[in-house]
């Protein structure tokens, strides 16, 4: 019952939407500990998949906190229909770091302008947004980094990033799909859509353009229906299935 | 009676699993209120995602509850006011300092970018330096090169 509460409700849903995008990506991006190019992204990497998932630890206590439910239950334990994330952060990079790099750029430059605006709501969830807007940033700046030193840096580097971008663009609109056909009516929070979606092509275009790549960014119709709404993608299932399949093996396992 | 001193003197004895320095020190001690025998400290974390944090909560439970005359000891953790390096006494920016990790008021941190800053190399004090990584080997720091003594050094990064 009171998981049934917190889907239904708005403000709920919206940071539902936020948090999930982060738990996947972090999940997702944790494949790379290890891997990565260079050592210190190697541990950059790590470092945001590992804030990505605090991140959503720390809305999902909030929530259950509102909603009297664990946060591990929100996070592990919803039905696959209940999930609100886009499924352009489980998109498959194929260990192609092009891919992986594009993929946290678009979601954490939309992530960090969901907080700026989560962080005016009054209370408590206004003050934890207001620090994850802060962690956000710098993630947004060192990726901003990565794709100018990328774009800028020999022709391969630059091709093989336009090809991610091409790629990637495409899914990346359904970043703004509103998670509920109810908020529609929800003025302060999906009703800016438009205009976050806005500001984050203008960063994007900003950076792309230091970077000496092209991108052309849509707003897909609100009636698109996608990963917000809870119709996932085959990826998203697969990641969905290797997350929690300790926690569902075990329900009570705890390390 | 046990008093309040006496808590925040025991919280003094906390240190941080990551850093030289107590969690007094780096300034994650929010408020101390005492109920009867009932502790509560309210504590703010660094990072969210540090994963010292309930490394921290258990050494202060343990530490807290540990002291005659208290019963229990709760903590919580609190994002208002956010934890920033201001808050690191000075005491503290001094040991980090020795251990080769800077510390300075947010206000400046502005100018630091991906190929200047203007934090001062804790070795030989030169302003030549760059910053080579905003992740470093935790959460709270990022990694630094100084180009006039090619040492690379740890600062306790701001919030943008």
């Amino acid at each position: 019952m009171t998981m049934q509460t917190m889907l239904t409700d708005p403000l709920a849903a919206m940071l539902l939407a936020a948090a999930d995008d982060l738990l996947m990506l972090g999940h997702v991006q944790s494949d790379w500990t290890g891997l990565a190019p260079i050592l210190e992204e190697d541990i950059a990497a790590s470092a945001m998949a590992q804030d990505d998932l605090s991140h959503a630890l720390v809305i999902y206590e909030f929530l259950g906190g509102e909603h009297d439910l664990d946060p591990d239950t929100i996070a592990f334990d919803r039905n696959l229909e209940d999930y609100r994330c886009c499924d352009l952060v489980t998109v498959p990079d194929d260990f192609d770091w092009s891919i992986s790099l594009c993929k946290r750029w678009l979601v954490a430059s939309y992530s960090k302008l969901g907080f700026d605006r989560f962080a005016t709501i009054e209370g408590d969830i206004g003050q934890r947004c207001a620090r994850l807007r802060d962690e956000a940033a710098i993630h947004v700046a060192h990726l901003n980094n990565w794709i100018i030193r990328l774009g800028t840096g020999s022709q391969e580097s630059n091709d093989r990033l336009q090809q991610a971008i091409n790629k990637l663009i495409p899914e990346a609109g359904m970043l703004f799909e509103p998670p509920d056909a109810g908020l529609e009516q929800d003025e302060s929070f999906c009703c800016g859509r438009q205009e976050i979606f806005e500001e984050w092509v203008d960063q994007n275009i900003a950076t792309l353009s230091q970077a000496n790549l092209q991108g052309t960014f849509t707003l897909p119709d609100r009636e698109a229906v996608g990963g917000r709404r809870g119709i996932h993608a085959d990826h998203f299932v697969e990641q969905f299935e290797e997350m929690t399949e300790v926690r569902r093996t075990e329900p009570s396992a705890a390390w | 009676m046990v008093s309040i001193q006496t808590i925040e003197a025991a919280l003094e004895q906390v240190p941080d699993p990551e850093l030289p320095i107590s969690i007094v020190e780096l300034g994650m001690v929010k408020t101390v209120s005492l109920e009867g025998k009932s502790a509560r400290v309210h504590l703010l974390p660094t990072y969210t995602g540090c994963p010292a944090l309930p490394v921290i909560e258990k050494d202060v439970v343990t530490k807290i509850s540990a002291i005659e005359g208290v019963d229990e000891c709760i903590v919580e953790w609190a994002y208002e006011p956010a934890w920033t390096p201001d808050r690191i006494t000075p005491v503290g920016r001094d040991t980090l300092r020795a251990h080769g990790v800077t510390s300075m008021p947010c206000a400046s941190e502005a100018k630091v970018t991906l190929t200047t800053s203007a934090i001062t190399c804790p070795y030989c004090g030169s302003s030549q330096t760059r910053l080579d990584s905003p992740f470093g080997p935790t959460r709270c720091r990022s990694i630094h090169f100084c180009e006039a003594c090619r040492n690379q050094f740890e600062h306790m990064k701001a919030r943008t």
